[in-house]
């Protein structure tokens, strides 16, 4: 980021505000071991208990305990994110960009392929593709929305690109004799990254809801591992017999990390584009 | 008439792409509802295989299933008990139909008066208001929201909570659709029709987070940019009242965006509604899919419902290209 857009960015307090709320995610993904105080998948002596000195949101149907099991849950679903936004990058990326580039039946094969995938409705999308894929884990989930969101990388990075293309400095490395794909991999893909960027954090949002909504259905990791969305499905199954408030934390942990990925790629969005912002 | 024709045409071969695409992708399922039906005698299971003609190449195999559903509306027989999946899937898809209607009209009115409040006094609360819809609407999962509804139903409201389209005491022999509320008005069957809302009220609300959210900030946005335009400065240094330079001018211009907008999110939510009928357990197209295809392996479940779906999904992005073009009419010359 130069300075003048990390100035833009710095004086937008909701970014910054998504930033932190994002960089609290991170922090407790990555510390879980030493912020949580139990094993989440070891039963303490207390079922369904009430919040106290010792489980400070209590205990669930199983014995565990829910603090633990929410900040472990923060490496889950934020590793299922990444992971399914890195797959959605390693194989969008070069395809928008090739598509842009080359054009002509490249191209025309590449969308008609994204318009087909755009096509089926994105959460039935990921269950029919992890109904497929057979077991469900963490891996099948990744996979799921990480396929479901390859054609938004493919259409952003490749609008990039005809963006870029035709501009002089294009022109001009070409005119210096430097070879096709030094064009593109040196001059043309730095000049897209930063709507790639913007797009690679506002879907990590969506990759975390989508999880969290395959869990929900029954497609994600097993029932006693620590996740946000198993840990909402359990608490609403046991709804009748838990005290409710079980309900809020790991829904409240999924949204004030997808609102912080909104608000930071909103901000993002503003800093490298004053003329899309709001 | 040039541009409907060649947006009609283009529709064509995407449906055949995504028929072929359903059907290859549900061909690699591994195992079907048939192993388990068979368990005890798996020599008669080759036996049925090839009375189904499932052993027949994939292309015959995809080309007979269109023949059918194309030319009778079959949709094929389950693998469970075959049975046709045809009628079950068409009647889930009514009640997904009626609870995405609903939800729509809800996020319509609520997020688009909203969203032109927030236009004309940006800064104030309403404003405020609207930036938080938008905002937990697309940050909060669905589902979640559905619970949290269901529990303040119950323990604020003291509902019982009960999980139908309609009371199931209600004489209902003679509908003959299963888009109950619009049938209930068309035979002035009133205390069905209230029953019906009562039931879908809450999954409607938690259905329409999405699009509210959506919906109200898009609003905003192209309310603001006609705002600022040249002609609104116009027609107020004519003198119009303020609420007619608003309402008339304003608002008429930015519902071009707000139009297309509100169509995508149709579409989506056709296919997107399966978290919020799993929490409601209504009986929905999406949970169909999942309990009775996914769940069951009962591939022509998966296959005919997730076609239905994509299909309804084109068919309505034509409808709002279409839609489009008659609204604005630069789109058919640039065609």
């Amino acid at each position: 980021m130069t300075g003048r857009r990390w100035k833009t960015f710095r004086r937008n307090r909701t970014a910054l505000l998504g930033a932190f709320l994002v960089g609290v995610m991170i922090f407790m993904a990555l510390g879980a071991d030493l912020l949580a105080p139990y094993d989440p998948e070891t039963r303490q002596d207390s079922f369904r208990a009430p919040p106290s000195s010792e489980h400070w949101l209590g205990t669930d149907e199983n014995g565990f305990d829910v603090y633990s099991r929410l900040v472990h849950g923060a490496r889950a679903s934020l590793w299922t994110a990444f992971a399914a936004v890195a797959f959605a990058l390693l194989i969008g990326v070069p395809l928008g960009l090739l598509a842009g580039w080359r054009g002509g039946w490249f191209d025309a094969t590449v969308m008609r392929f994204v318009d087909l995938m755009l096509a089926f409705p994105s959460v039935l999308l990921a269950v029919a593709i992890a109904a497929v894929l057979g077991e469900s884990s963490l891996t099948t989930v990744i996979l799921a929305v990480g396929i479901v969101l390859v054609p938004l990388f493919i259409r952003q990075v490749r609008a990039a690109v005809l963006q870029v293309r035709n501009l002089e400095y294009v022109a001009a490395a070409r005119a210096l004799g430097a070879r096709e794909s030094a064009i593109l991999w040196r001059t043309v893909l730095p000049n897209c990254l930063a709507p790639i960027l913007v797009l690679a954090t506002l879907s990590t949002g969506i990759a975390i809801l989508d999880a969290a909504g395959l869990s929900f259905l029954g497609l994600g990791p097993p029932e006693t591992s620590p996740e946000w969305g198993v840990m909402l499905t359990k608490a609403f199954r046991y709804l009748r017999h838990a005290e409710q408030w079980i309900l809020l934390p790991p829904g409240l942990a999924i949204s004030f990390t997808v609102l912080g990925f909104n608000l930071l790629g909103d901000g993002l969005r503003d800093a490298f584009d004053p003329r899309q912002s709001s | 008439m040039i541009f409907a024709l060649r947006r009609i045409l283009v529709t064509v071969p995407m449906l055949i792409a995504v028929s072929l695409a359903i059907y290859a992708l549900t061909d690699s399922l591994p195992g079907d509802a048939a192993d388990m039906r068979f368990e005890k005698h798996p020599e008669s299971k080759a036996e049925w295989r090839e009375g189904r003609g499932l052993n027949d190449p994939f292309v015959v195999r995809w080309w007979r299933y269109i023949g059918g559903v194309v030319g009778d509306f079959d949709f094929d027989r389950s693998y469970l008990d075959d049975q046709p999946v045809g009628g079950e899937l068409v009647r889930k898809l009514q009640a997904t139909f009626e609870l995405t209607v609903i939800a729509l009209i809800l996020a319509l009115l609520i997020g688009g008066t909203i969203g032109i409040l927030s236009a004309v006094f940006p800064r104030s609360p309403i404003d405020y208001i609207g930036n938080f819809i938008a905002l937990a609407g697309i940050s909060m999962p669905v589902f979640w929201l559905g619970m949290l509804l269901i529990v303040f139903a119950v323990n604020v409201l003291g509902l019982p909570f009960t999980s139908n389209r309609v009371d199931p005491l209600l004489d209902m022999d003679e509908f003959v659709t299963h888009l109950y509320i619009f049938e209930s008005v068309v035979r002035f069957r009133f205390d069905v029709f209230w029953s019906c809302l009562a039931n879908i009220a809450l999954p409607a609300i938690a259905l329409s987070s999405i699009p509210m959210a959506v919906i109200t900030r898009m609003t905003r946005s192209a309310m603001l940019e006609e705002l600022g335009k040249d002609y609104t400065t116009t027609a107020r240094a004519k003198g119009l009242r303020h609420r007619t330079v608003i309402l008339k001018h304003v608002l008429r211009n930015a519902l071009i965006p707000i139009t297309t907008i509100t169509g995508l999110q149709f579409g989506g939510l056709m296919g997107g509604a399966v978290l919020t009928e799993t929490v409601f357990s209504w009986p929905g197209l999406g949970r169909y899919i999942v309990k009775k295809g996914v769940e069951a392996r009962d591939t022509p479940v998966i296959v005919g419902g997730i076609l239905l779906v994509a299909t309804m999904f084109i068919l309505v992005n034509l409808i709002v290209d279409l839609l489009y073009a008659v609204i604005d009419p630069r789109v058919r010359r640039e065609a």
